[in-house]
């Protein structure tokens, strides 16, 4: 599903974001990449989006090289994939219905259509209610549910989440992985970047350890090991 | 198509409401930019209509020798208006220059006493020519140096408007020139703080350009809700700036004629007049300077 072949990233000469980064994520796999801070984990996640490209190696999604992705095959690529971040990155001028409409609209999906699907997911995150509200009417939790309503309404293959518990305090954090681990009962991919080494462990899922830009661990049913 | 202009039009008005106050803001910067470029080329048409009107009031006289036949004189007249430096050629002739002479000093006897004691008329036949440019009356009057012309002619009254004519022609030119640079000085002005303002607008929405993105937007989704903003930006301005002009013209307008009292000088006539090319033009540059400056804003943001 992904695939980094000797992928290395580097910013100038002697920055190296990756080094020679190569990993196989099956599909239907729930994957943990973690690493203490600025270790390279959130550069998988743009590469894997194209929101950076790799400088060696090749990133393959699916059957796609996406390495030389042009520019307007970009969006093409993003939704396909559902992406979920630390700070949420939902439209402040928009409502929850709105936020999670807008990757459908921006597809070209009719508006029945979205209309009948967007409160589906919105019931599935728990905001069955809040539709009407905007992001700065909601708890950081809402929030990030919000967000993962957004990244789950086009149905992706792949659901990426670079931090999502960053800002949350454990229940609500807690909660925020249940429905990342419900999520990836129906059949997508979960690629969880996180630092959180209680989420990790309690996981007992597939754990990439990154550090200094390389891969140091790759276990099947893994534990926090820095 | 149909659901893409829908959609993206349905962006630009939730945007354009949702922040009220920078739409107020910018919509302000628009008014006040279109509003003082109107008033500044305004003010150049008053100027080159008050020249005009001076310039319509010169003209040159030719007078003939007494025995001059009007037939020869009529020669003359033809000669000069088969030039197109001229736009008209007035020929007096020598009872019309009496009558309007007895008109003129109706009121003192002496003078048409004197004029009936004469046996002959003795006023010369006329032509009064005027050119289209001030310009243009020294190469009108080489002609009337053709020795054959010459020979008719008693005098002209060029010698003595010479002076004011090139005075004239050079403060017209003058006032034309530092119209055109304080204009364009202004009109530069006026386009970075449009331009500015825009860009301001579009900086508080980078973040929001960034996550649009993010979720698959292509750069058309994300920019043209923000180009349909900015033409709704102008469109108001151009509404409000009219709704401020028209009624203040009125107010003016009277002033400016009694100032230019005697002179052709009618603003409200002119604006009347060409309404639909002033409000076109308020509209064009409003859509040009406000669509330019969000696109060129949005390019960089859009890069993610």
């Amino acid at each position: 599903m992904i695939r980094f072949r000797n992928v290395s990233k580097i910013y100038s000469p002697d920055i190296y974001a990756l080094k020679n980064v190569s990993l196989h994520i099956k599909p239907g796999e729930f994957v943990s990449i973690v690493g203490q801070s600025g270790t390279g984990k959130t550069t998988i996640v743009k590469l894997i989006i194209a929101e950076e490209k790799a400088s060696k190696g090749r990133v393959i999604i699916g059957d796609w090289d996406i390495t030389d992705i042009k520019e307007r095959e970009i969006p093409i690529l993003r939704r396909q994939i559902g992406v979920i971040f630390q700070d949420f990155k939902l439209l402040p001028r928009k409502t929850v219905f709105e936020n999670v409409s807008f990757g459908l609209e921006v597809a070209g999906v009719k508006q029945k259509k979205i209309n009948d699907v967007v409160p589906q997911v919105l019931k599935i995150v728990g905001l069955g209610g809040k539709q009407e509200r905007f992001p700065r009417q909601l708890s950081g939790g809402e929030q990030q549910r919000t967000a993962i309503a957004r990244a789950l309404v086009y149905r992706p293959k792949i659901l990426v989440a670079d931090e999502p518990t960053g800002n949350l305090d454990s229940i609500n954090s807690q909660e925020i992985v249940s429905l990342l681990k419900k999520i990836n009962q129906f059949g997508t991919t979960v690629v969880l970047v996180t630092h959180n080494r209680e989420i990790v462990n309690s996981l007992r899922k597939r754990v990439i350890t990154v550090d200094q830009g390389s891969i140091i661990s790759d276990q099947k049913s893994g534990k926090y090991i820095l | 198509m149909f659901l893409f202009l829908y959609r993206t039009i349905k962006f630009a008005v939730q945007g354009f409401f949702r922040n009220f106050w920078l739409s107020l803001v910018t919509i302000i910067i628009l008014v006040l930019t279109i509003f003082s470029i109107t008033v500044v080329a305004g003010i150049n048409v008053v100027a080159e209509q008050a020249i005009e009107s001076v310039q319509d009031k010169i003209d040159v006289s030719i007078y003939f020798k007494p025995g001059v036949s009007e037939e020869e004189v009529i020669n003359v007249r033809d000669r000069l208006q088969e030039l197109s430096l001229v736009e008209s050629v007035l020929y007096v002739s020598k009872s019309e220059a009496l009558e309007k002479f007895r008109v003129q000093h109706q009121d003192d006897q002496i003078i048409l006493d004197s004029i009936d004691q004469l046996e002959e008329n003795p006023l010369s036949a006329t032509i009064v020519v005027k050119a289209n440019n001030l310009d243009d009356y020294p190469t009108i009057l080489a002609v009337l140096e053709n020795p054959e012309i010459d020979a008719l002619v008693l005098d002209k009254n060029f010698d003595d408007n010479k002076l004011v004519i090139s005075r004239l022609s050079d403060l017209s030119d003058k006032i034309k020139r530092v119209g055109i640079i304080i204009s364009s000085i202004f009109v530069v002005i006026a386009i970075l703080i449009v331009f500015n303002t825009i860009r301001i607008n579009i900086y508080t929405h980078r973040e929001e350009i960034a996550i649009m993105k993010l979720v698959g937007s292509s750069n058309w989704f994300v920019r043209v809700p923000f180009i349909f903003e900015s033409i709704m930006y102008a469109i108001i301005a151009v509404i409000i700036s009219v709704a401020i002009l028209y009624p203040l013209l009125g107010l003016v307008a009277p002033q400016v004629s009694n100032f230019f009292d005697g002179y052709n000088l009618d603003l409200i006539e002119y604006a009347s007049s060409n309404f639909l090319r002033i409000v076109g033009l308020q509209f064009a540059f409003a859509v040009i300077l406000s669509v330019l400056s969000s696109s060129l804003a949005i390019g960089r943001y859009t890069r993610v």
